[in-house]
């Protein structure tokens, strides 16, 4: 046993006492977070410039995409 | 094996060969300048994007690989197309490529000299040339192996012809064919696959009998996504949460030169965003029709010999005449999709990271035209030999190797973009030493952890996982992001020429393009 192999084993130790519920939140978790950070981009950074078009439609919106990609992923991780 | 194409088939592959070939050459006409070779005069919209970006990160490696690891290992594969895609994709979306897009560059290192300096700019460049090459060779032994597997052809010839094939029009029409012909690609490679999957299903009697199949062969666990640290698997969820959501698809979305670059072709700064949005809503799919005809194949065939073998099997099993050509052009898509992109990033690459910041410095737009056609012509050369030198090899495991390439310096480069981006106070030298320190970091692993060398030594493996790949790649970012704050905080910082424009600040109102970020 080399040091790397006792950080290995140590490491592997603790992810094994994980329960695989609890890893599904940490997945989930993640992917929520995300959803939160993209629903809160400021305007600026989602939405056209008005000179670029006049009024702004809602599907113009990139934040509404990003969080329908990262909605059909919270339920693959959540179901599968 | 019965997998012989009728003429109806020739006549589908045919239309689809010559329709890309009419799209790469219409799209050719009036190329004068480097920037409109490798850029496509940043004219893309953001819908060809981000079909482009799919159909590049979807190769012949991923159809027969992701078939393969699903039918050996189960849907877990899916990680890599998922978790490992589409959060990485929006935060390149809404952080890196707006960044990378104001800066007016034409590549990542080149982006990396503006931020630190020469070496890490050629450090990285170095890195990405020499994967995109084997790379290129790699998707390009795979076409062989599968062309092989379905129609008993000469793989050598399969890899010449679709070498001549991509190299005609990637050559003629840089950037802007190869994300035109990606477009209709994206589209046949998806229908392609999908009817594969269908099939499939029809024959297990749907997903219901897909379930009963698997669980009477006591592999109801192929269809979880999720699997413990102990699985004989590669992708126990620490890897996957660690190693592929966290470091390596990051990496690949933001620092990949291959995806990165047709983003800084599109049409502005919100086109170039855009379309790696729509790129993520696509991604959802990918697995339907990659992974999920591996599960299928292993609850229909469960005793082939390779995984590889999978898709092969379903195809010259299940698809009637006349359907085989659209799959067999689905394939073709896919491969020629990755290929075209591989080889005009790598040309970028040797152009304007080498070429024209090294050897000729005066260069000109026009100029650079030229020499990115030459290096596009010299990397197809390349490619095929190396393809070539692995049919003669037998190499096989493509999906292995193609992420253990990548695992070696994606986390160290990954490292270098979060910090070059994110943290101003990160200097050249800081860089530097975590970009070496880290891909050292990661041959260390890999040689360390190989059977030839524990054995040797008398060790146990350091992993005990086949193809740790998501493990080393972690501890790789880890070491190189340490050492870069570490050697950044003990040295001058970065003056501020060096991250005027060139770091992410969230913005309240956003800045014009061109402006600083």
């Amino acid at each position: 046993m080399t040091p790397l192999h006792w950080i290995g084993e140590a490491l592997r130790g603790v992810l094994m006492e994980i329960p695989m519920p609890v890893v599904r939140g940490l997945f989930v978790g993640l992917l929520a977070a995300l959803l939160v950070w993209v629903l809160t981009l400021p305007k600026e950074a989602t939405r056209p410039r008005e000179s670029e078009g006049g009024v702004v439609r809602a599907w113009e919106d990139l934040r509404w995409w990003a969080a329908l990609a990262l909605l059909i992923q919270l339920a693959i991780y959540l179901v599968w | 094996m019965n997998g012989s194409l009728t003429a109806i088939d020739y006549v589908v592959l045919g239309v689809y060969l010559a329709v890309t070939l009419a799209i790469g050459l219409r799209v050719a006409r009036g190329m004068h300048t480097g920037r409109e070779y490798f850029l496509a005069g940043r004219s893309l919209p953001w819908w060809a994007v981000g079909f482009s970006l799919v159909a590049t990160d979807i190769g012949g490696t991923d159809i027969v690989g992701v078939g393969g690891a699903a039918y050996s290992h189960g849907m877990a594969v899916a990680n890599f197309e998922w978790i490992g895609c589409v959060p990485a994709m929006l935060l390149a979306a809404f952080i890196f490529v707006p960044v990378f897009y104001r800066a007016g560059v034409y590549t990542i290192p080149e982006y990396m000299e503006r931020r630190f300096h020469a070496g890490v700019r050629v450090a990285l460049a170095a890195c990405w040339l020499i994967f995109m090459a084997c790379n290129l060779g790699i998707m390009l032994y795979a076409s062989g192996v599968m062309m092989h597997g379905i129609f008993g052809w000469d793989p050598r010839w399969c890899v010449l012809i679709t070498a001549f094939l991509v190299g005609f029009y990637t050559l003629a029409g840089g950037m802007a064919a190869v994300v035109y012909t990606d477009v209709l690609q994206c589209v046949v490679m998806i229908g392609g696959c999908l009817l594969v999957t269908v099939f499939g299903l029809v024959e297990l009697g749907g997903l219901d009998g897909l379930t009963e199949r698997l669980e009477a062969r006591e592999a109801a666990a192929h269809v979880d996504l999720l699997l413990p640290v102990d699985t004989p698997t590669p992708f126990p969820w620490p890897g996957v949460f660690f190693g592929l959501a966290l470091v390596l698809g990051p990496a690949y979305w933001i620092g990949n030169q291959a995806i990165v670059q047709r983003s800084l072709g599109a049409r502005s700064e919100r086109e170039a965003t855009a379309s790696y949005v729509s790129g993520a809503v696509l991604k959802n799919v990918i697995p339907l029709v990659v992974a999920v005809p591996g599960l299928v194949a292993f609850a229909l065939y469960p005793d082939l010999e390779k995984g590889d073998a999978a898709f092969p099997e379903l195809v010259s099993r299940l698809m009637p005449a006349g359907l085989r050509g659209l799959f067999f052009a689905a394939f073709i898509a896919a491969l020629m999709s990755s290929v075209d992109s591989y080889l005009n990033a790598a040309a970028a690459i040797v152009s304007k990271d080498f070429y024209a910041r090294f050897w000729r410095k005066e260069t000109t737009d026009q100029a650079l035209l030229a020499v990115g056609r030459t290096a596009t012509f010299g990397l197809l050369v390349w490619a095929v030999g190396f393809a070539l030198v692995l049919e003669r090899l037998e190499g096989g495991g493509i999906y292995a190797v193609f992420q253990t390439l990548m695992a070696f310096f994606q986390g160290p480069a990954l490292a270098l973009l979060i910090t070059g981006l994110l943290w101003p106070r990160a200097n050249g030298t800081g860089a530097m030493t975590g970009f070496l320190g880290g891909v050292l970091c990661a041959v260390g692993l890999f040689t360390l952890s190989s059977e030839t060398v524990s054995k040797a030594l008398g060790w146990e493996p350091l992993f005990r996982i086949a193809d740790p790949f998501l493990y080393f790649s972690v501890w790789a970012f880890l070491t190189a992001l340490v050492l870069m704050v570490v050697v950044s905080l003990a040295t001058a910082p970065a003056p501020e020429e060096k991250t005027r424009g060139l770091v992410f600040r969230r913005r309240g109102g956003a800045g014009k393009e061109g402006e600083p970020a």
